[in-house]
């Protein structure tokens, strides 16, 4: 499919542009030394902490041993200053406007009650996670690899709820909103669209996290949760769903969150590529959640490797370790495979038997056989989005 | 600079809420360098979010500081003036440079 195409066109077309100029933009292992501040934010463990207006934390390595993601150590990614931190839920409304037979608007009880409850396990990832790969510097946040996490979602489907609205038949856009707010009035607010042929039934507009309400900053009461997309649209704190014939303009649609639109979705620091497209789809990802860049461990003991690997719903043919910094690489041991949108956790059990560094790195291969390139053949964009580089950590053995 | 508040979260079980009053999100309080421009930086970038939102791009060049201002005002319509746009260029050059013009 595509996306072998990519990798293949990926590695021949960076030797190119290492060899043609010095100014190309390279890729390394994303920024792995920052620790968890001091302080929680509201029903939060203490975690990385970027910013606190809006709220930015990321998720430490750690986190990553685990296929679930607890909802206390889950990141954070607002874009508005304001936001609510109160919800009155008796007077919640979703509304559903626009091109519909019908408007809408649904409290949380009828939510809960009025429509069939279904659940996915999925994968939520920020376009720019790992951002901090990339250089000359890309645009955004400079996240290491925790700007995702996993979790058991609960909602009612979107097509549900546009179905009892029932959709006009010219229409053919969705477009979010949620509760954020810019401070200032001129700029522009955060509104998602989706073009209604995009929707499937996996789409769903969530209320539960791992069996609990969702945490305020993880967008409480309901979000959007689009399994297998990068989480650019999972609209939080979600508050109306506009449906449109035409698509609107927006600031967050146009402009943020877009590739250069050729087949390895790459460009230069000096040429950037004309046209962009949506980032859309997630690629092929791994993560070691343990050991860690800072583990140390006996000769000899036994050190077992746990990490994460996932796709944009193909699901995880395989994970291979390698602990001698990529020469030779062996097949780890999968989770059971609890959703094909989910984190399939892995591990490897080894016995370091030499002393001093020893590198460990990780690479998922999907079920269409597309697998995860070295971190330096990784291509840059400026908006430093789709890292999928190999994940490597060096451990010390005494 | 130090505003820390202590955050209350009650744990009632409503039936729609395990946190049934507002949450309170921290300050943090950033190390932020003093000198010549800050307080137009203080007027003119953290109205729209926090000092940690701009270090968090490591040091840069002056190149980068002028872009990245320059795309607060066309962007998201930060109203800054073309004088201003100098004196913060530099304090961020200054302080959260990386030494290259470029
Ligand atoms: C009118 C509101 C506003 C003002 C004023 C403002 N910013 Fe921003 N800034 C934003 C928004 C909105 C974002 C991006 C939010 C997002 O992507 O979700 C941002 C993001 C950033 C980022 C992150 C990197 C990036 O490219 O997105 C940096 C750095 C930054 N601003 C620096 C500054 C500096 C320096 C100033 C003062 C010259 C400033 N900002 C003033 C609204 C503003």
């Amino acid at each position: 499919m595509q996306r072998r195409d990519f990798l293949k066109a990926s590695v021949a077309a960076s030797a190119v542009a290492l060899s043609t100029s010095a100014f190309a933009g390279i890729t390394t292992q994303p920024i792995d030394s920052r620790k968890p501040s001091k302080i929680a934010f509201p029903e939060k463990k203490p975690l990385i902490t970027y910013s606190d207006r809006p709220p930015l934390l990321e998720s430490p390595r750690e986190t990553f041993s685990r296929s679930i993601t607890p909802n206390d150590e889950f990141f954070v990614r607002w874009h508005m200053p304001d936001i609510p931190t109160y919800i009155d839920t008796e007077a919640y409304r979703i509304s559903i406007n626009g091109l519909v037979e019908k408007e809408l608007s649904i409290s949380l009880k009828e939510l809960k009650n009025d429509f069939e409850q279904v659940e996915v396990t999925s994968v939520l990832q920020c376009g720019g996670n790992s951002r901090s790969a990339f250089k000359p510097i890309a645009g955004g946040i400079q996240w290491g690899s925790g700007a995702m996490g996993c979790a058991k979602w609960k909602g009612v489907r979107l097509s549900d709820i546009l179905n009892r609205a029932g959709i006009k038949k010219d229409a053919q856009w969705i477009g979010f909103n949620g509760s954020e707010k810019a401070i200032y009035y001129e700029t522009p607010n955060f509104v998602r669209e989706m073009k209604l042929d995009e929707l499937d039934d996996h789409v769903i507009v969530a209320y539960e996290m791992n069996g609990e309400d969702l945490p305020y900053l993880n967008g409480f009461p309901v979000r959007l949760i689009i399994p297998g997309h990068y989480s650019d649209s999972w609209v939080k704190m979600l508050s109306n769903i506009t449906v449109t014939k035409e698509y609107q303009s927006l600031f967050f649609m146009d402009i943020a969150y877009r590739v250069p639109d050729n087949a390895t979705e790459s460009e230069t620091p000096e040429k950037r590529f004309k046209t962009t497209k949506p980032i859309a789809i997630m690629n092929v990802k791994s993560v070691i959640g343990y050991p860690t860049n800072e583990t140390v461990v006996y000769h000899n003991s036994h050190v077992v490797v746990r990490g994460v690997a996932w796709d944009d719903g193909h699901g995880i043919k395989e994970v291979l370790v390698s602990i001698d910094g990529g020469k030779t690489w062996n097949t780890s041991i999968l989770e059971k495979d609890v959703d094909r949108y989910a984190f399939r956790g892995f591990r490897f059990s080894f016995k370091p038997t030499t002393y001093g560094k020893v590198t460990i790195m990780a690479k998922a291969i999907n079920r269409l056989g597309e697998e995860q390139p070295l971190a330096e053949n990784v291509l840059w964009n400026h908006g430093g989005y789709k890292y999928n580089g190999i994940d490597t950590v060096t451990i010390e053995v005494v | 600079m130090k505003k820390i508040i202590i955050l209350a979260i009650v744990a009632v079980s409503a039936l729609f809420a395990q946190v049934n009053e507002a949450v309170e999100v921290p300050y943090i309080s950033y190390e932020i360098k003093m000198g010549k421009g800050f307080e137009t930086v203080d007027a003119n970038c953290l109205m729209c979010h926090s000092f940690g939102y701009i270090i968090n791009q490591g040091p840069q060049s002056k190149d980068f500081w002028y872009k990245k201002t320059i795309k607060m005002i066309e962007h998201f319509k930060a109203p800054i003036t073309k004088e201003d746009t100098v004196i913060i260029t530099d304090y961020l050059f200054q302080h959260y440079g990386n030494g290259k013009l470029k």
